[in-house]
């Protein structure tokens, strides 16, 4: 270990004398202690607080640790030497070398003050005393009684029954605020900013211009009453769950990709949206619909419903290419279950528990024992899809299945004999059969056939088998393949250079289509080769010629031929053709000795067997064909992303990971409760026995119990943040001290409190909010207000916003009528999907009418990027996602101008426009404007839009007013 | 905004300001980034997008090359005269390692002898005849270690500082540091291979949680940038009359909001949209370049892959040239099903796979950085070249190839502030492990963003609970390589 000074040498030489000085005389100024310094209670928090976060053992900066006394007292150290302050390093670092200088410890953050220095070497002088076994760990910046930690007020300054009547609670306590800052709310906003704002908020749509108007109308008449029904039927629509929905999926990090390398795409995740749609439109009890996300399939075990909220567990991305390493795949799985909990920290209880993982949060009262115990709480998941059915459903599909299925073994077996008795004569043959087999097999590095001379203008290798499956005749690889002419000159007419054009099925890459393709078997070179996916690879050469010889290998050159890499014909012909129609047989391996043992068995086969035995058994495969037919013709049982559940991997024991690495395994550790909310609520602890279901099923409980003050104040905060545009805190998924302080923290109470009593459900909650005068005002700027509140956060006015991606892309469809409704079942794409070993994700240039429908219903892959969501900041998913970004850019404009997108709708629009209001520019224009803003033009917009119209026509309007920043702003 | 209010913001991009926004450029505008963004003492002084550094800069814009499959440091950079010796004999003390693929056997020399390059005399590979010109140039960085063996989340690593996915790319923080050099093109542009993506695609330029304009945009010789152009016919009569009907709602519109400042930012948004369509068909338009630049670089190569990078190298001077600030070029793709036909993964057949691979690289891109010099350019612009992991020193069993080595690798950096000539740490005798400075990713980046003027633990957005960073919790200034 190294000492202090090696690392700050100044500290030893200078500033002796001055800080003697200082010694004696703090003992005039500081004469703190009359006794002796109690380390435990004046000293440890100091060093804990001050030296810990770089010097503990996770970390041991400059490999200095002073957690322990094995450490501080080293003697090869002098870090502490005991009785002698001046001659402990751990004392001159802390001190300045020069009064008014910054000492050289700690590095970072503020210097020890003079009290807490003067305490250290009164510590050290007296003798060092270490309390047996004591160990100093970092404190985090917030301890237990930080805000977020503190039970729920349930009283507050204005009992509810002291409200005047028809005013709304969350007024009462914005005014309060409002009045301190000397701000007061803005006057109502008119019906048209009101049901424009409502609708968009609750559905994520525009008003038609009819139920504007209607709006309109009652609003003049009865504003209350109006606006009370306009939220009522807004909130029963089913649209609701499908714009909720979407807040939710950004905060449960849905993607429909696995990510990583491979980033496969996953076909069978929608249920999981499907079922986030359908439970906020029934208004589900959000405690019921977590404990359904953390253990759906243990509480609603055989009925898919439910089950399929677990499906949270596996919606995030996830490392699935494998590896031979143990210490790295044991990381990657360490990496996956990271994964698992910190999207349940952020999505449930606003913390940051990923914090935890290499050591205890350094800002949080989350210590690397708490997060160790989530991952073995989710130690048994697994990514992946399984048979989601009820039980009755799981029965019938068995009563159907189970005759074809004997059906199916019957038809094998008699196959199967007829097969071994063609085996058993044959290897009484053997020995004849070997007789004809004089040549070398065909050889990866180079095989030669020689023929007498034949006028050519094709060539062509036929395979009967490849050399690692005899039965399977495509799959073998050409690095070359040459032709020779016959006489004293030979020339290989095969070869590109000479006019020879290859052909023949080879593999593909979507996007690099000449990969494996025949010309590189005619390129003269080896080290990339054709790769056949059929059976054959022909050769076209620029004229007639004669020829006597070909030569072709997979592995010309190479090193190692016998890999996997090189796989070559085994059993093949070549046949010439001077038309390419007619093929003359010049050439085969059928003298060749077989490759291998598989291979002579196939060929004792093929020379043994009947014409009525090869017709026998070509009926009863058709039979099979039949019988797999009708297997495939059942309804299947629906396999889903759920993930799977190992109890073995759940096995343990767990321990917690020093320094977060799998290859460093410290103490033990059991599912348990956090200790962060220990004070305020129940706590738990399982045996390590405890079945992985249980386990889940615990901690789910245990966030949604009553006493935990943490998640309904989250979820409260959320509904709050996307009401508003800003949380209440002003970062939904981190409640730490790293997070954002509620501006209203009784509001947050008194909303987290309204939450329970209503039963958990959202739909009433949304009510309150929107009901309040808050939600009601105009968005008007104030200079005065501006200037104290700029983002008003204090809510003295309604804060405007832009749409987001998908309100953008869906009020494109709704404007021009184009919308398609359909709620729910398999996405849509905006991109290609291509796979090759790895996927890419190509977003399209044209959009077809099946795309047509609601944005939520869009397979989002991660890593992928299509124009219109990605530039409009829809998040990638990798994380749970609080909130969105509003960015600005000029991409955006290319796109909403460009792409055909935009002009496909701006054309609907067009005819849509034509068609109601006749071939009349004012009323298409009006109409226009009615669907786009809900409102008339003035004026000077019906003049400016009549010219356009006039002189370029419908559709330049219409695009123009999808482009405008009115149709995607909210006052 | 007032941060010593318990309601300040903590972040918001675009906030609503009370001051009018005449005169304000337009990439001022949009990159304006309210510095409650940033945490920490920065607050007062430094605010990102802004344009200006946190001190001054050595280096005003990035150009990575990035070759992925893991391109292996000991055939192309990093010359290990011990397997030369030893070909064939085990590799001592790990005689039964298993890596990513699986067992390892006996060490492997490298195909291709090396010899003394440049006044340095650093022993280089004949491999790559033309980038031996630059030995003199290049800080090589020969004690890299990776978190990750496996290509996308290694891939990832070097372009975020985190192995895992949805971090900012360096061109999305540098992006997000020091906003946009120009008003006629993007930012960030990341120029993709014509075999297709890097692994994990896309992730590689992402903007994480960074916001959306600081993702890169792709572009390529053979891929323009997406939607520049209608797709189909509109007359140039009916695009002015849309564009004017626009104007003109917008500007209403935003008369009657004058303190949203987003809605002023968006007609800007549009007039630099109409700068990019005029300015980005110009700039892969090659034709203005004479014959010997085209030879240079080789865009007239029989051999397509090496002509395709070639015109991307050339496209990548040209970004530069016209204030592109951080381009991020790629040579070879993804692992396809056979590996090492489409990037540098020689698993099986290293000697046949780079005698594919080195020919595409090896010219275009000297003739990339001899094209910078002899502009000038390489004064200000630092060419980082990066790949995921490096290669073990020995053969895979049972092959001619190497498996993923992520204990040693080496990545390099030349021009602007960098000193030439300089090889910072080494691997092992064999090439196994790091053993003189071993290397981070996050140091290397630590000391790209220093050339460029950034103090990477001042560099942070907060997401989630932490003000995150390009080197995460880690980093230092390699100062040995500096000029």
């Amino acid at each position: 270990m190294t000492g202090l000074n090696v690392i700050f040498p100044r500290a030893q030489a200078t500033g002796q004398l001055w800080r003697l000085a200082f010694a004696a005389g703090s003992l005039v100024s500081f004469a703190l202690n009359a006794g002796a310094v109690d380390f435990e209670k004046e000293l440890k928090p100091v060093l804990e607080k001050k030296c810990l976060s770089c010097h503990n053992p996770n970390i041991a900066k400059g490999d200095v640790i002073l957690a322990d006394a094995e450490s501080m007292f080293d003697p090869e150290a002098h870090f502490v030497k005991r009785g002698d302050a001046l001659a402990s390093d751990l004392y001159l670092v802390v001190t300045p070398e020069e009064p008014g200088e910054k000492p050289s410890m700690p590095e970072k953050g503020d210097p020890l003050t003079e009290a807490e220095t003067e305490l250290l070497r009164q510590w050290i002088d007296e003798g060092a005393a270490w309390p047996e076994g004591l160990v100093l760990k970092e404190a985090s910046k917030a301890d237990k009684s930080w805000w977020a930690y503190q039970p729920l007020r349930k009283s507050f300054e204005f009992s509810e029954s002291s409200f005047q009547e028809r005013e709304n609670p969350i007024d009462v306590f914005l005014e309060a605020t409002l009045k301190e800052a000397g701000l007061k709310m803005n006057p109502p906003a008119d019906a048209r900013t009101l049901i424009r704002r409502a609708t968009y908020d609750l559905i994520g749509l525009p008003p038609t211009p009819g139920e504007a108007a209607d709006f309109v109308k009652a609003f003049q008449r009865d504003p209350e009453g109006a606006y009370v029904a306009l939220i009522d039927r807004l909130l029963a629509s089913p649209h609701y769950g499908e714009r909720w929905g979407r807040h939710w999926l950004d905060v449960v990090r849905f993607g429909e990709s696995r990510g990583y390398e491979r980033n496969q795409i996953i076909d069978n995740a929608w249920p999981f949206r499907d079922y986030v749609i359908r439970s906020l439109n029934e208004d589900k009890p959000f405690d019921q619909f977590i404990r359904e996300h953390l253990a759906g399939d243990v509480i609603g075990k055989g009925k898919p419903d439910i089950e399929i909220g677990s499906a949270f567990l596996v919606a995030g991305p996830y490392d699935d290419v494998g590896n031979q390493d143990a210490a790295q795949a044991a990381q990657i799985r360490a990496n996956t279950l990271d994964e698992i909990i910190s999207a349940t920290g952020e999505a449930f209880l606003g913390m940051t528990l990923g914090c935890a993982r290499c050591h205890d949060h350094k800002f949080d009262p989350i210590t690397q024992r708490d997060y160790y115990g989530l991952y073995a709480t989710f130690a048994g998941v697994r990514h992946g899809e399984r048979v989601l059915a009820t039980p009755k459903d799981v029965d019938a599909h068995q009563q159907a299945i189970a005759p074809l299925e004997k059906q199916k073994a019957d038809l094998e077996a008699q196959k199967k004999a007829i097969e071994t008795a063609v085996m058993d004569r044959a290897k009484k043959k053997a020995a004849d059969f070997e007789k004809r087999w004089v040549r070398s097999p065909a050889d990866r590095s180079g095989t030669d056939e020689t023929f007498p001379p034949v006028k050519a203008r094709f060539v062509r290798l036929v395979c009967e088998g490849n050399d690692s499956n005899p039965s399977v005749a495509s799959g073998f690889r050409l690095d070359e393949f040459e032709a020779w002419t016959a006489g004293d000159s030979p020339r290989n007419v095969a070869l590109a250079a000479n006019g020879g054009k290859a052909s023949g099925a080879a593999r593909r890459i979507e996007d690099f289509p000449d990969a494996y393709g025949p010309q590189l078997a005619i390129d003269g070179k080896a080290g990339a080769r054709f790769i056949s996916a059929g059976n054959d690879f022909t050769v076209e050469f620029a004229e007639p010629v004669t020829i006597d010889r070909v030569h072709f290998s997979s592995a010309w050159n190479e090193l190692t031929p016998e890999h996997r890499k090189f796989v070559f014909v085994a059993d093949y012909r070549i046949e010439v053709s001077e038309d390419g129609k007619q093929w003359t047989e010049v050439a085969s391996g059928d003298d060749r000795k077989p490759v291998s043992e598989a291979h002579r068995q196939v060929r004792w086969r093929r020379a043994e067997i009947t014409k009525a035995e090869t017709e026998k058994l070509a009926a009863l495969s058709r039979e099979l064909a039949g019988t797999d037919r009708k297997i495939a013709q059942l309804p299947k049982l629906p396999s889903v992303w759920v993930g799977t559940r190992n109890p073995k991997d759940a096995e343990g024991p767990f321990h917690l990971f020093v320094g977060g690495s799998p290859q460093r395994p410290g103490a033990d550790v059991i599912p348990a409760s956090l200790s962060t909310l220990s004070a305020v609520g129940p706590t738990y602890e399982l045996p390590a026995g405890t079945a992985e279901t249980e386990r889940r099923l615990r901690l789910a409980d245990w966030i949604v119990n009553p006493e935990n003050p943490l998640t309904p104040r989250v979820l409260a905060n959320r509904l709050w943040h996307y009401h508003f545009g800003t949380g209440i805190v002003d970062t939904p998924n981190d409640f730490g001290y790293m997070g954002g302080r509620p501006v209203h923290p009784e509001l947050l109470d008194f909303l987290a409190v309204k939450l329970e009593e209503n039963g958990w459900r959202l739909k009433p909650m949304h009510r309150l909010i929107m009901l309040s005068r808050a939600y009601r005002q105009s968005s008007d700027w104030q200079d005065e207000a501006g200037k104290v509140d700029g983002d008003s956060r204090l809510l003295w006015r309604f804060p405007p916003r832009r749409l987001s991606a998908e309100e953008i892309r869906d009020t494109f469809l709704a404007v021009s009528g184009k919308l398609d409704g359909r709620m729910g079942g398999p996405g849509f794409r905006l991109y290609h999907y291509m796979q090759d070993n790895v996927s890419t994700y190509e977003p399209l240039d044209e959009f077809g009418p099946e795309t047509y429908r609601r944005s939520v219903y869009h397979q989002n892959a991660r890593a992928s990027v299509v124009d219109l969501m990605t530039e409009f900041d829809q998040p990638d998913c990798a994380f749970s996602t609080p909130e969105r970004s509003e960015t600005t850019t000029p991409l955006q404009a290319l796109t909403m101008l460009n792409h055909d997108f935009t002009i496909d709708m701006a054309e609907a629009l067009a005819t849509r426009l034509e068609s109601q209001a006749g071939n009349d520019p004012p009323s298409e224009i009006v109409e226009g404007f009615r669907l786009a803003y809900q409102r008339d033009p003035t004026l000077g917009e019906l003049e400016a839009s009549l010219a356009a119209v006039n002189t370029n026509g419908l559709r330049a309007f219409c695009r123009a007013l999808l482009n405008s920043s009115e149709l995607i702003f909210l006052d | 905004m007032n941060p010593d209010l318990p309601y300040a913001s903590r972040r918001r991009f675009l906030g609503h300001v009370s001051t009018g926004l005449m005169g304000v450029g337009l990439t001022q505008l949009l990159n304006r980034e309210l510095s409650a963004a940033v945490s920490g003492p920065t607050i007062a002084t430094w605010h990102p997008g802004s344009g200006k550094p946190h001190f001054p800069a050595k280096a005003k814009r990035v150009l990575q090359i990035f070759c992925p499959g893991a391109a292996s440091h000991m055939d192309l950079w990093e010359h290990k005269p011990m397997l030369e010796k030893m070909d064939g004999k085990p590799l001592p003390g790990e005689e039964n390692l298993v890596s990513f693929q699986g067992k390892n056997g006996p060490l492997m020399r490298s195909p291709w002898p090396f010899k003394p390059a440049g006044e340095s005399g650093k022993q280089f590979t004949t491999m790559l005849p033309h980038m031996a010109a630059h030995v003199d140039d290049i800080a090589f960085f020969h004690g890299m270690t990776s978190k990750t063996n496996t290509h996308g989340p290694g891939c990832v690593f070097v372009n975020t500082g985190h192995p895992t996915e949805g971090f900012p790319s360096a061109g999305a923080w540098t992006s997000y540091a020091l906003g946009s050099l120009t008003d006629n093109l993007p930012t960030y542009i990341a120029i993709p291979d014509i075999r297709g993506e890097p692994p994990n695609g896309k992730a590689n330029w992402s903007n994480g949680f960074l916001p959306a304009k600081h993702q890169a945009i792709t572009m390529a010789a053979h891929q323009p940038i997406r939607n520049l152009r209608p797709p189909r016919e509109i007359t140039s009569a009916e695009e002015k009359g849309t564009r004017h009907l626009l104007d003109f709602l917008n500007e209403k519109h935003a008369a009657e909001h004058p303190q949203e400042s987003e809605l002023r930012a968006r007609i800007s948004a549009y007039e630099l949209a109409a700068r990019m369509q005029l300015s980005a068909p110009d700039v892969s338009d090659f034709k203005a370049e004479p014959e010997h630049i085209h030879r240079l670089y080789g865009t007239d190569s029989p051999n397509d892959l090496k002509a395709a990078y070639a015109r991307n190298c050339l496209l990548a001077r040209r970004l530069l040239e016209r204030g592109v600030r951080y381009v991020n070029l790629y040579c070879a793709s993804r692992a396809s099903g056979v590996d090492g036909l489409l990037n540098w993964d020689a698993h099986k057949t290293l000697k046949a796979d780079y005698d594919r691979h080195a020919p595409v690289f090896d010219q275009p891109t000297a003739a990339l950085l001899t094209d910078l010099k002899q502009r000038g350019m390489m004064e200000d612009t630092l060419v980082l070249w990066t790949t995921e992991f490096g290669r073990m020193p020995t053969r895979q069993e049972g092959t001619a190839g190497r498996d993923h080595n992520p204990d040693g690798f080496t990545l390099w950096m030349m021009g602007a502030g960098v000193k030439g000539g300089t090889s910072y740490g080494a691997t092992d005798d064999f090439g196994r492990r790091a053993e003189q400075n071993p290397t981070t990713v996050w140091e290397y980046y630590s000391t790209v963003l220093h050339l460029l003027g950034l103090d990477f633990e001042r560099l942070s957005f907060y997401h989630n609970g932490l003000d995150r960073r390009l080197t995460d919790v880690h980093g230092k200034v390699i100062r040995r390589v500096l000029a």
